[in-house]
Formats: structure tokens, C-alpha cells, sequence
């Protein structure tokens, strides 16, 4: 080459000199080699870590609407101002300029300088140790506009130095929170007067919002603020917008996979002061599917009065179903909470209160009871089902009058005497299940072949079983117990067990909801329906176009197989409990329908402080009687029985059944013209 | 006195290094561009106050200060070798007591709208003087008392700007003066020795500051400098009996303190093959790379960010043709002055070269050292100019018209 000929020449020392600069390029073009080439991703990485910071945007939440389209739980818009910090940040350098001090040094010049008359002294920032400064002047410029700002809102605005320090440490690319949830008259302020602060912003967030407060609040259940992510999401992030997570009811069952929709994710580009830059939407969010329930808000609204008619507190509950479709028009339980509360962090207090009223519980579907004598259908039915045990409705039993007790009758069973509410006498069906007479249902229970067939229905109606994933979404769901017939047919089952099953006591415990699907089943001519909680899955579209996924009507999960003249055998006797002059129903009427019922009191081995055993009352009851539509269950804790206590509340139940038919008359109605 | 008309039969000018410096500007006017041009506040000022542009005035200053250089003789200049060498001993003793203080750094004179750097052309000085005193008769460089002398004229600017302190401008006079006393002819016994008490004396002071207690350090580094060489050979700053508390402070400390050598290294890094494009750059334009440094001293990592492998490749290149251009300038030199002169010259853009790229790399201690003709400065374009302008004059006069 041209420029090394020279070197060619015989001299010595340039040739080594050569060799050395060459050999020092050659050096630094291996390590540019090894920078840029070999190790170039891991820099890069080092870039994206230092130069971006990802940020986790929640989805929409979907809403809970009723079978009308009444919104249960929504979103509401919910006003933030906020500060971003990036544009105070010439503001912050301002403000220590200013208040950074300055000292006036008299320094000891030598001679020559002061004859040359150099000023000795000299004004010079003091260097103050750490960022304490720094710190002071930030607060003070957040505090000033702080203080603009509540001028504008009329309400004094505190930022609380320790926050707003350690959100500048750690998220200086997060606009700071300046104050929440404005009024509407606060907003308005805002918007009107130009103020003159930099870096404020308004900024819009979804609040969850509950409407009717306590109304169908077990149903709806309640979310908590939680922003962690869900499975098959990005999991790091550096920063997690606020977002809620159900915790019960639908909002909890169906919180993964409806309401919560995809929570998208931004990457904010910072600078070295971590101020932000620049944002970029890596993935969008998808919001969530709205759930509209089977629930009629009025029907339940009118539930939730009746059970609260005799006393606030009452620990009960109410199941209305649709007897063809299984619709659940109600799902009352009390006494009850404002989920409300719950979104937006709950005092202490508050949560104490609940939790002393245990209001939380969802006594509908999430706790199971002793069924009492609303079970001894199923044992007449059973009893009528079974040709060995020679059963005739019409025959007379006389039942004898207990020794201990005037006036009420006993029946004896091995060695347990089983005491009776009803008084001694002759009984029929008709007559048993009016007066509600333990010691008929127990001798029917007896007779050979009764009870294996009780226990083949309680098969049938999935007593003691959990209903099907998804059926009853609400993570508060008991499944209840029912011997199975291996446990009958084992040694240590004794006659005493059977009894105790065939008047609802014992090894078996009922939910309300369980109780409605048998009631149905009676209703309907012996299909056992899958109760129906939610009509449909609605995508959230603006547009319109997407079809909703309607869940089906009336699935039956198994038949009862039974004989209809059985049934309506039944189902007579179920009417005169309610429309007999000693029926123990008869608190349901007036209500606008012929209503088929039968009451229950179970009573438990546990004394109450006044001496009196606990029991739970029961009045599960389906009407009209001509053709059956609903069926309404009502149990009770502690009433004072079925007949007195829940009969009365199933009456203003059915009372607003007939509103609700009427309204949906007018509707049809109105949509045929 | 000759014309100079590139039309000339022989060439006068060597043209490859021109060309080489002619690219080596134009990269230099774009990254000073690209590193400074990145807030709307740096774009909305007025013209004149604009890094590029104070940039291009630089060039041309330069330009033509050098053109000017190159219609005297270089043995013409030579002969006011001794009072150029004792103006700038003057200049830079007078900065250590007129001189404005940045950075704890006595370095510069403010001129108003420019500050001058006397060590940047003080190294220029030592170069011409020390030529000067080399070209003596090969007899007279084998005394030792010459050799002395030679070394004297070294260690007086060395020592004055160590004293300001900037070690890195001091440290490339060593080199310099060892290759032109070397090229020079110098026994190579005396330069050995010397090499081996420089190379001695620096494995004592860096294992004296890296492993020796505080007490046993007779010589006193100043605090950054010795955290610099800490940062460089990876070593904690806290002293083996710190408290927890201090070892927490000191880590703060040595993070900041590394800060600008590994945000250089993450920006040459992320660069890759080809780079993010021109003016793409993320480590300047959001200000990992410390903004006063970015278009100065770390202008290397701009452009390798910007242009990846093949940008820093290319640069290396053209540094590659001025330095061997260079050799051959000093090869065909037409006496031992010429050829000395240019070893220098070379030498010591070498070495800006070697300390600046690695230092960007981490293969050296982070050194104010500026990247000849690419870092924006007016004293440093002003002095390679300068610099490269002694070498075409070694070209131009190397037939003794």
C-alpha cells in the first residue's frame, strides 16, 4: 500500500512506532468488536431498563344489570386532578435557586492579589450536604400549587410531604395525585377559571359504583382495589393503575374471565431524571363482558322489604324462581351490606359492624340449613310412590297424644320417642300436611321401601351436591348434606336417622336456593331445573353488532319420576296448608294467587340465651296453584315458625310477583303496538 | 517562498490525509449537531450560539491557521521554538492563578466568548521545542546531560498541568516525548530505563491507592482521580473497616461516580452493528449521557450509538490514514527535525485517540481527554488543526525548496 512504502525503507525505529499505533487501533477495534457486536444485546437491554418504565392499564370493568337492564354495579366517572411532575421540574430547579443560600466570604488573598485589587469578598452558594435542599424546594413548589388549586376549588388541598417524597423517589414518571373524586361543582370551577399552574391536569378514572347500594348485594358480592395481575398477563410491572378485583358474588365468580376484561400495558420512556418522555401503548385493554342477571330489581327489592317487615336484622333469606325456566327472578338474603363500602376501603368500623350482623353471608346459597318439615313432601311423595308400603292418602292414622305434653301428639321409634307440634288425632295426607304432623310423616318414612325411595329423590334433586361450575357463580355456595344410599343401606343406620330425615332433621341440611329447585320440581311436574342466574353474556360494544351469549332456559338436570296424579295429590295438600282453616300457610294469603305451600320450623340442638331451642323456619311455596309460575322459598333463623314468620314474607313476595307480571304485561303490550 | 497550487507537478499537499481530515470534520460538525440538537430549547438559540456552528467557525479558524503554518518553513518555526516553549510555560503558569475554575479544574483563561485552554497548545509547543532540541547532531543525544535536558523540557509542562489538575492532558506528553526521542535516536538504554521507572512508578501508585491504607499513600492523588482508577479497576470505594452506614454511602457514591464510564459503554454498546440511526440516539436525547459531555469528551459514544460498528469502524479508519499518512510524512522528512516533528505530531494524536476510544469503551479510566478534530472545542480543533498543519509542513518543505 501507498502509505506504508515508506516504512519500507530501512528504518527501524518508524517501523516499530508503526507497528505500535497500528497495534493500538487494532486494539481498540477488537473492543469496539466486543462492545457492539458480541455483548450489543445486553447494552440494549440496559437501555430499555434505564430508559423505560411499563405501566399496567386496567380494562373497563363490566357492568351487572338486571333482567330489565337496570344497572347493579357500573362505572362512574370519578375526577382526579393531577400534577405531572416532568413540567414542574423547571420549577423545581427555580425554587432552589432561590432558597439555596449564599454566604459572603472574606477570603485571605495573598498580596500581589489585593494589590492588584481583587475584591476579597465574595458572595458563594453554600454546598448543602444531601438533597435536603432539593427536597424543600419540590415540596414547596407542589404546596404553592397546591395552594392555587384549592383557591379555585374552595377547599383547602394538604399534600402530605411524606407521599409526595417518596412518590418522587420512586414514580417520578406517574403524574402525582393532587386531589380526588371532585364534586361536579368542583369540576365545573376548574374548567371555568384559566389558572396559570403548570403541569395540572384533570384527569378521568372508572369508579365502581353500585346504584342501588344494599340491593341484591349478595348477588352482586363486591370488589376490592387490587391491582396484581392475572394469570397469562404480563406480570412486572413498574407501575399498576388503580384497579379492583370481585371478591364475591358475580363480581367475584366472574371476575377473571367477564367482568375484568384484559388489563392493557404502556411503556413510558423517562429521561435520566425519570422524568416521563414519552408514552407508548404496547397493548390496549379490552374491557369487560356485561352481565345481565335473571334478577328482576323490583321483585328483589320487594324480597329483601319483606324480609326486613317484622325487624331489621332478621338473618334470613328469599329464593324466587321461575317454576318453566329457572330463572331466578330473587335472591334475597339479610341482613345485608352496601358494597359501595367496599370498593373504596372499608373503616374499620364499618367492617366490624358487618361483621357482627354477618351481613357478609349470602344465606340464599352459601349456608345450608336443617329443612324441617318442608322436606316431609318429598317423604309423602315417596311414600306415595312406593306400592310395598301400601300407602292410601285418604286412610286415617290416629296419632296418640304425649304423656309429657297435653294437647300434642308423639310417635316412638326404637328406644327415641319423637315429640310432635301437631295435636293427637286422626290424619291424612291432606290433614298431615296441613297440621304438619311429625309422627304421620315418620310412620310413613318406616313402612317398607318409603325411606330408600326418599333418599333415590333426594338423589334426584342433587341434594348435598354442589350445583354444576358456573351455575351459581358467586363464591359463597354450601353444598348442603343428604345421606347417600350406600350410607342407608350400611349397619349403623338406624331407624332413629330415618325419622329424624323424614321430618327435614338429622343428617341433612338444605340451602334456600336447593329448596327452590325442589319446590320447582313440584311445581313443574318433576323436572329439576338448573337454577338460572344469568340471562346473558353482553361484550361491551358501542357499536352494537356483537350478539350477546344468551345462557339457556329451563335446562333440566334430572326428573323426579314421579306420577302426575302423585303430584297433584300433593300439590292439593300443599293448598290446603295454605287455604285450610288450620293450615299453617295460611299467612301467605291474601296475595293475589292460589299458592301451594308448606311450612317448616327445624329445631336445633342449640339453646338460645332465653332458654328456647334455635331453630330455622321455612315456607317454601309455589303459585299460582292453577299453573304454576314461581315458586317462592323463604327460611328464616330463629323465627318463631314457619307459618307465623315466613308465610307473611312470601305474601309480599307473591304480591310483588303480580306487580312484576302486570309490568311485564304492559311491556309486551307496549312492544306489540 | 513557493507557491502553493495544488496543480503543482509534484504534490506538495499529502491529499489522502486531507481527505481523511476532511471526513473526519464533517463527522464531527454532524455528531456535535446530532449531541447538542436534542431539546427544543437547544433548537430555538440563535445560530451563533449553537454547538455545530461555533463548531464550524473552529474548523475554519483552524483551517486557517494551519494554511498560514504552512508558508513557513518548519525550520523557520524551529528557530522560535524556545520562546513559543517558555510563552506557553508562562501561559500555563499564569492559568493556575488567572484561570477560571470548572469542575475543580484550574484549566482555562475565559476569554469572553471562548476559553482558552493553554495545555492544548502547550503540548504543541513542547513538541516544536523538543524537535527542535532533537535535531542536534546524533553524537550530542548519546550524552546523558542532553538526555536530561530532553526530559526536563518534558516534565516542566507535564508537571504544570498535572498541577491544575488534568492528568489526562499531562499523561499523553509521556508518550510523545518518548516516540520522538526514540525516532530521534536516543540510546535506547536511557529510554528504556525511563520507561521502566514510568511504568515502575505507575504499578506503585495504582497499587498504592488500590490496596494500601490511607496513611501509607505518600503520594496525594486527589479524590476524583482516585476514585476515577478505583471506578476503572472495579473496586469498592469503602475501606475494608467501614461501618455499614459508610459502606452504603460510598456505594452511592461510586455509583454516581461510574455513572458517565458505564452510560458511555451502554451507549457504544447499544449501537450494534449498523446503530439507531442518525440523530436516533436515546442515551443523549434523554440525557443518560451527561449533556455537557455528550458532544465533548464522549462524542465517540454518539456516533457509535448513532452508526453502530461500522460508524465507529469507519472513524477508526480515517484516524488510521492521518496516523500513517503521518509515518510517511516523517519518513519522507528531509531532515531528523522534519521527521521528529511529525513523530510527535502523530504520537500524540495517537495517544488522544487511544485514551479517548477506550475510555469509552472502559479499556481506559475516564480522562478529560478530547477526541482530536471530532469533540466540540475550540482550543482542542484549534490545536489539532494546528497540529496537522506542522505535519503538512514536514510534506511540503521534505525536498528543501
Amino acid at each position: 500500500m501507498l502509505i506504508f512504502d515508506q516504512l519500507r525503507k530501512n528504518d527501524p525505529q518508524l517501523q516499530l512506532l508503526a507497528l505500535v499505533l497500528g497495534g493500538g487501533l487494532l486494539i481498540l477495534l477488537a473492543g469496539l468488536w466486543w462492545v457492539q457486536i458480541v455483548n450489543a444485546s445486553r447494552h440494549r437491554e440496559s437501555v430499555e431498563t434505564q430508559a423505560f418504565r411499563s405501566v399496567r392499564i386496567p380494562a373497563l370493568r363490566g357492568e351487572i344489570l338486571d333482567r330489565n337492564g337496570i344497572a347493579l354495579a357500573e362505572n362512574r366517572p370519578s375526577y382526579n386532578i393531577d400534577l405531572y411532575l416532568e413540567e414542574l421540574s423547571r420549577s423545581f430547579r427555580k425554587e432552589y435557586q432561590r432558597i439555596r443560600p449564599r454566604q459572603i466570604v472574606t477570603n485571605d488573598l495573598p498580596l500581589w492579589k489585593q494589590w492588584l485589587g481583587v475584591s476579597p469578598v465574595r458572595t458563594q452558594y453554600v454546598r448543602v450536604k444531601g438533597d435536603q435542599l432539593e427536597r424543600a424546594a419540590r415540596y414547596q413548589v407542589i404546596a404553592t400549587e397546591a395552594e392555587k388549586i384549592s383557591a379555585v376549588l374552595q377547599s383547602p388541598l394538604y399534600v402530605n410531604p411524606t407521599n409526595f417524597h417518596r412518590h418522587y423517589a420512586q414514580l417520578p414518571f406517574v403524574p402525582f395525585r393532587l386531589a380526588e373524586n371532585l364534586s361536579p361543582r368542583q369540576v365545573a370551577r376548574l374548567k371555568e377559571s384559566p389558572i396559570d399552574v403548570p403541569g395540572v391536569d384533570l384527569d378521568i378514572q372508572s369508579r365502581r359504583f353500585y346504584p342501588h347500594s344494599n340491593v341484591a348485594a349478595h348477588i352482586v358480592g363486591y370488589v376490592r382495589t387490587d391491582n396484581s395481575s392475572v394469570e397469562g398477563e404480563e406480570a412486572f410491572y413498574w407501575y399498576r393503575l388503580p384497579d379492583y378485583r370481585g371478591v364475591v358474588g358475580i363480581e367475584g365468580g366472574l371476575d377473571r374471565n367477564y367482568l375484568r376484561g384484559h388489563a392493557g400495558y404502556k411503556s413510558i420512556q423517562i429521561n435520566s431524571l425519570g422524568y416521563r418522555q414519552a408514552e407508548t401503548i404496547w397493548e390496549p385493554t379490552v374491557p369487560g363482558t356485561n352481565v345481565v342477571l335473571t334478577i328482576d330489581l323490583e321483585v328483589q327489592r320487594a324480597a329483601e322489604a319483606a324480609l326486613r317487615r317484622e325487624n331489621q336484622f332478621t338473618r334470613g333469606a328469599v329464593v324466587v324462581m321461575d317454576v318453566r325456566t329457572g330463572d331466578i327472578l330473587a335472591l334475597a338474603s339479610n341482613p345485608t351490606f352496601d358494597p359501595n363500602q367496599f370498593a373504596h376501603g372499608i373503616s374499620r368500623r364499618d367492617y366490624q359492624q358487618i361483621q357482627s350482623l354477618t351481613a357478609e353471608k349470602n344465606r340464599a346459597t352459601g349456608e345450608h340449613y336443617q329443612a324441617g318439615s318442608v322436606f316431609k313432601t318429598i317423604v309423602a311423595l315417596a311414600a306415595l310412590e312406593t306400592p310395598e308400603a301400601r300407602f292410601d292418602p285418604e286412610d286415617e292414622y290416629i296419632v296418640r297424644e304425649n304423656p309429657n305434653h297435653h294437647g300434642r301428639g308423639y310417635i316412638d321409634v326404637g328406644r327415641q320417642r319423637f315429640r310432635d307440634t301437631a295435636p293427637p288425632g286422626p290424619y291424612n295426607l291432606r290433614r298431615a300436611i296441613a297440621r304438619s304432623s311429625n309422627a304421620y310423616f315418620i310412620d310413613l318414612g318406616l313402612r317398607p321401601g318409603v325411606f330408600e325411595h326418599v333418599v333415590e329423590l333426594g338423589r334426584r334433586l342433587h341434594l348435598g351436591e354442589r350445583f354444576p361450575t358456573g351455575v351459581v357463580p358467586l363464591r359463597q355456595e354450601a353444598k348442603g348434606n343428604f345421606p347417600t344410599a350406600e350410607r342407608v343401606r350400611r349397619k349403623d343406620w338406624r331407624d332413629g336417622y330415618t325419622a329424624n330425615i323424614c321430618i327435614g332433621q338429622g343428617e341433612m341440611d338444605v340451602t334456600p336456593l336447593q329448596v327452590a329447585v325442589m319446590t320447582s320440581a313440584l311445581a313443574n311436574g318433576g323436572a329439576v331445573l338448573l337454577p338460572r342466574l344469568i340471562d346473558r353474556y353482553a361484550p361491551h360494544d358501542p357499536t352494537g353488532f356483537a350478539t350477546p351469549l344468551v345462557t339457556p332456559r329451563g335446562v333440566i338436570r334430572n326428573y323426579l319420576g314421579v306420577s302426575k296424579r302423585n303430584l297433584i295429590l300433593l300439590r292439593e295438600a300443599m293448598l290446603a296448608e295454605t287455604e285450610d282453616q288450620e293450615g299453617t300457610g295460611r299467612g301467605v294469603q291474601p296475595c293475589g294467587f292460589r299458592v301451594c305451600g308448606k311450612t317448616g320450623t327445624a329445631e336445633l340442638d342449640i339453646l338460645r340465651p332465653d332458654g328456647r331451642k334455635k331453630n330455622t323456619t321455612w315456607f317454601a311455596s309455589f303459585a299460582p296453584y292453577e299453573s304454576p309460575r314461581y315458586a317462592v322459598v323463604v327460611m328464616v333463623e330463629d323465627g318463631i315458625s314457619g307459618g307465623t314468620t315466613c308465610a307473611p314474607i312470601a305474601k309480599d313476595v307473591y304480591i310483588a310477583l303480580k306487580a312484576f307480571e302486570s309490568r311485564a304485561q304492559t311491556n309486551s303490550l307496549a312492544a306489540n303496538r | 517562498m513557493t507557491s502553493l497550487s495544488l496543480n503543482d507537478s509534484t504534490p506538495r499537499l499529502d491529499r489522502l490525509q486531507l481527505a481523511a481530515i476532511a471526513g473526519l470534520m464533517l463527522i464531527g460538525l454532524a455528531f456535535v449537531f446530532s449531541a447538542t440538537m436534542v431539546t427544543e430549547a437547544a433548537q430555538a438559540q440563535p445560530l451563533i450560539k449553537q454547538f455545530w456552528f461555533r463548531q464550524a467557525f473552529w474548523y475554519g479558524a483552524g483551517l486557517t491557521l494551519a494554511v498560514l503554518l504552512c508558508f513557513v518553513d518548519y525550520h523557520t518555526l524551529a528557530r522560535w521554538a524556545g520562546p513559543v516553549y517558555w510563552l506557553h510555560i508562562v501561559m500555563l503558569v499564569g492559568v493556575m492563578f488567572f484561570g477560571t475554575v470548572r469542575g475543580g479544574a484550574r484549566r482555562w483563561f475565559d476569554l469572553g466568548f471562548f476559553s482558552l485552554q493553554p495545555s492544548e497548545f502547550a503540548k504543541l509547543a513542547m513538541i516544536l521545542a523538543l524537535a527542535n532540541f532533537l535535531s542536534r547532531p546524533a553524537e550530542e543525544l548519546r550524552q546523558p546531560g542532553n538526555f536530561w535536558r530532553a526530559m526536563g523540557m518534558l516534565l516542566l509542562p507535564f508537571a504544570l498541568i498535572a498541577k491544575q489538575p488534568d492528568l489526562g492532558s499531562a499523561a499523553v506528553l509521556v508518550p510523545t516525548a518518548f516516540a520522538m526521542m526514540f525516532v530521534a535516536g536516543v540510546p535506547k538504554r536511557y529510554l528504556l530505563r525511563c520507561i521502566g521507572l514510568v511504568v515502575g512508578l505507575v504499578a506503585l501508585l495504582i497499587v498504592d491507592v488500590l490496596f494500601a491504607p490511607p496513611i501509607w499513600q505518600p503520594i496525594k492523588l486527589k479524590d476524583y482521580q482516585k476514585q476515577r482508577l478505583l471506578v476503572y479497576f472495579g473496586k469498592d470505594f469503602a475501606p475494608p473497616n467501614a461501618t455499614p452506614e459508610e459502606r452504603r454511602r460510598y456505594k452511592r457514591l461510586q455509583e454516581e461516580k461510574s455513572y458517565q464510564s458505564q452510560q458511555a459503554l451502554i451507549s457504544v454498546g447499544s449501537g450494534g452493528l449498523t446503530g439507531r440511526g442518525y440523530r436516533q440516539g436515546k442515551q443523549t436525547a434523554l440525557g443518560f449521557l451527561p449533556p455537557g459531555a455528550a458532544h465533548t469528551d464522549f462524542i465517540f459514544s454518539v456516533i457509535a450509538e448513532e452508526k453502530g460498528f461500522v460508524g465507529s469502524a469507519t472513524v477508526i479508519a480515517l484516524y488510521a490514514v492521518v496516523l500513517f499518512t503521518g509515518l510517511r510524512i516523517a519518513g519522507q522528512a528531509r531532515d531528523r527535525l522534519g521527521k521528529v516533528l511529525a513523530v510527535g505530531v502523530v504520537t500524540l494524536l495517537f495517544s488522544h485517540i487511544f485514551i479517548n476510544l477506550g475510555m469509552n469503551i472502559q479499556l481506559m479510566p475516564v480522562k478529560g481527554i478530547p477526541l482530536p478534530l471530532l469533540s466540540y472545542g475550540g482550543s482542542s480543533v484549534l490545536a489539532s488543526l494546528i497540529a496537522l498543519g506542522m505535519l503538512q509542513n514536514v510534506h511540503i518543505y521534505r525536498k528543501g525548496y
